[in-house]
């Protein structure tokens, strides 16, 4: 098919205002589109979509469980009677606050309880209600691990039940740092290790907990970025392999520690340090010799790696290694030629997503027959257009969705696409700011719902944004 | 040459549902209905052998036993590039086994006499797989479960398959045609269908096909034939299972505190 094909304009034009739109929606008669337009719509309008939305008990049920049913619909479906609704509406994930305080209000569920505990937009006071006085200890459980609780709710919580809960207080990111300090006095190893986990642990727990021998809280500690200096010699030499590990990942070792830990007997610690961004040239050299194969992978991903070493990586017998160079950020364009004519596809795969190769290379990834080599070419910021227009009616859809995914694929490349046979590309292009509106208007007739949902969906948020925004997005569209 | 393909119209279930006033089914209300996941990949494989073969050699043809609903799954058939479309219904047909449905299809195969018969190995709400057995026993033709991969020419006299057996190994088999096999998940990379053979769907009349069609009769379809019957659905009460959380510490520590709780020991 012909690309001209689809630069043509649709027939009919795009509804420019809300009303237009839900007129639209309303006269077609589509279900999906109906749920997307709901909140934009009048009053008068509204009633006349919940008639063609509500209509069936079975299309009630299905709209309640459906991930994509936007908070206005379910509010307006909590208020429908003699509908098994409520766990369902409470469940959803969409279901905004007012509606949850409404459902909690109205029914007499006992799961409902537990439900709203863990919900995320479950009201501040809701929550603080459950937490005074409910007694259900995993509905309690469920709300210590709520990340919309509140510090109130943690701190009743630690009071109601002390020792109880401790471990998902101690985790969770709101607990107060004045409560962390009692968890950590009256808690086991465990949750010691969560409260020195914790980003706000204070600085006076890390200063006791550096005292201690156990092992579970100095990996906690070791994480920390405040580590008492001193402790980061002594903890150098600990026997625990995941204590050296953590101790290697950070910034602050010191110079003398990093050459001792990259002669580590563990594995695990030694790529620890081939990850480090300040390795003198001759411990990556020393590294690039490891016997572990992950040591030289993630040398050959470390930007600092110098060019001999990456050269060397570059012939290793395996495959990772290769493609961690051809990953690396600052391979030399001669590496990445080599390394583009591999003889495994998962290696000529990186070179055709590095963003420095040239077009040149590029032109040769292209005429490439391995799927995962043309889904890089296509997904590559640099491919040339001319490339990407073929790379669009490829019959593998990873390729075809590398060219949607592709920031520099512009309208006059993804429209074809518009066409693909499968549905959640399509899903992609009507939710994109590349294609105008009227270009994704033909996909209001698409065979499959999710797509139409999107389009509407899209339409209907733009319909709010302000005419001013409309006509300057227009413009650069 | 004819290649029929019996697919099935599945049900899924989410995680709250209720069940029927008669205890026997889910509320369909509950239900989604879409096109088995095994009788994709069945098609798939006719489609690769129509395309393989000359235009027009050999005819692909999907057949459903079920209520009008059914026709959704079977235009999406259509829509992959089957030739024709059967759905074989009638109110007797209610409460058929998986026997009784296998009788129905060897009906089907009858009239339209192919070279090969594919099913899915099982469908995934009920889970039998005995349809395709069924459809075998009713025609007596040779049959092949489990087939993951299928080596077959258009109007040869035999096929080669290999079957997948315990533990992934493989059984290769020669067997005679026509013949029915059930096909195995991953046996081919089933297409999606274009916009334009969903158009295309849209505008393909769907065969409707009555007991009269197929020289049944009341008395062999449906729940008075079947040879076995649901006598209840129930959701199984919930068991003392606890997921044990937290770190391979927490969990031994947890697991000795329940030990201990048994034994009757102190914590």
């Amino acid at each position: 098919m012909s690309p001209q094909r689809f630069l043509s304009k649709s027939e009919s034009q795009v509804p420019m205002t809300a009303q237009a739109l839900v007129a639209h929606v309303l006269e077609s008669g589509d279900f999906y589109a109906a749920v997307a337009v709901h909140g934009i719509a009048d009053a008068r309008q509204r009633q006349r979509l919940e008639e063609r939305l509500f209509g069936s008990r079975r299309d009630v049920l299905m709209l309640a469980r459906w991930e994509h049913t936007p908070a206005n619909v379910l509010d307006a479906l909590s208020r429908l009677e003699h509908m098994p609704l409520a766990r369902r509406v409470v469940k959803h994930r969409n279901t905004g606050g007012s509606t949850l305080k409404h459902q909690f209000s109205q029914s007499d569920d006992p799961a409902l309880t537990g439900l709203l505990a863990l919900h995320a937009n479950t009201p501040a006071p809701l929550l603080l209600q459950i937490a005074m006085g409910d007694h259900d200890q995993v509905v309690l459980k469920g709300l210590a691990r709520n990340p919309s609780a509140q510090p109130e709710v943690l701190r009743l919580l630690a009071q109601r039940f002390p020792r109880r809960f401790d471990k998902e207080i101690a985790s969770h990111a709101a607990v107060p740092v004045d409560l962390l300090a009692t968890l950590y006095h009256r808690g086991d190893k465990f949750v010691r290790a969560a409260v020195l986990a914790h980003k706000h642990v204070p600085e006076a727990l890390l200063l006791q907990a550096a005292k201690s021998t156990e092992t579970l809280i100095l990996r906690a500690l070791v994480k920390h970025p405040q580590l008492p200096a001193a402790l980061v010699d002594t903890l150098s030499q600990h026997k625990d392999n995941a204590i050296r590990a953590a101790l290697a990942t950070r910034a602050d070792l010191p110079v003398h520690l990093t050459a001792r830990l990259a002669l580590d007997e563990s594995d695990s610690v030694r790529r620890a340090v081939a990850c480090r961004a300040d390795l003198a040239p001759t411990l990556m050299q020393m590294l690039a010799e490891d016997h572990d194969p992950w040591v030289r992978q993630w040398l050959g991903r470390n930007p600092m790696a110098g060019k001999h070493v990456l050269q060397k990586l570059a012939l290793d017998i395996h495959e990772d290694v290769r493609r961690a160079v051809a990953r690396n950020p600052n391979c030399p364009i001669t590496l990445l030629e080599k390394l583009a004519s591999d003889h495994r596809s998962w290696v000529r795969a990186a070179v055709a997503y590095q963003p420095n190769v040239t077009s040149c290379l590029m032109a040769s990834l292209a005429r490439d027959s391995a799927v995962d080599v043309l889904s890089g070419v296509a997904a590559n910021p640099h491919t040339a257009p001319a490339l990407l227009k073929r790379l669009v009616f490829s019959e593998e859809l990873d390729v075809r969705r590398g060219v949607i995914l592709n920031p520099a694929a512009g309208p006059e490349i993804l429209l074809p696409l518009l066409q693909d046979p499968y549905y959640l590309h399509r899903v992609m292009l009507a939710s994109s700011p590349k294609l105008s509106d009227q270009d994704k208007w033909q996909l209001r007739d698409d065979p499959d719902a999710r797509v139409r949902f999107a389009l509407f969906q899209w339409l209907a948020a733009r319909a709010l944004r302000p005419v001013a925004d409309r006509y300057f997005y227009r413009r650069k569209a | 040459m004819k290649i029929v393909v019996a697919v099935k119209q599945v049900a899924a279930l989410d995680d709250d549902f209720e069940i029927r006033a008669d205890g026997l089914d889910v509320d369909e209300d509950f239900l989604m209905y879409d096109l088995n996941e095994w009788d994709d990949y069945s098609l798939e494989e006719a489609m690769k052998i129509k395309e393989a073969a000359a235009e027009g050699a050999v005819e692909v043809i999907a057949v459903s036993v079920g209520p009008e609903r059914v026709d959704e799954s079977l235009r999406k058939c259509l829509a992959k590039g089957a030739d024709r479309a059967i759905r074989v219904w009638d109110d007797a047909m209610e409460g058929s086994d998986a026997v009784t449905i296998g009788r129905i299809l060897a009906g089907v195969v009858k009239k339209e006499a192919p070279a090969m018969v594919f099913a899915g190995v099982q469908s995934s709400d009920q889970a039998n797989a005995a349809t395709g057995m069924a459809i075998a026993a009713s025609l007596d033709w040779p049959h092949a479960a489990v087939v993951a991969e299928l080596d077959y020419q258009p109007g040869a006299a035999t096929a080669r398959i290999k079957r997948e057996l315990e533990g992934g190994m493989l059984q290769a088999v020669e067997i005679d045609c026509p013949a029915v096999l059930t096909l195995q998940l991953g046996i081919n990379k089933p297409r999606y269908a274009s916009l334009r053979g969903i158009k295309q769907a849209a505008a393909k009349p769907i065969e409707h096909w009555s007991l009269g069609d197929l020289g049944l009769d009341a008395t062999q379809v449906g729940a008075t034939a079947a040879l076995s019957r649901v006598r209840r659905m129930e959701i199984p009460v919930k068991g003392r299972a606890q997921m044990i959380e937290g770190t391979i510490a927490e969990q031994a520590a947890k697991l000795i505190e329940i030990i201990k709780e048994y034994k009757g020991e102190a914590a």
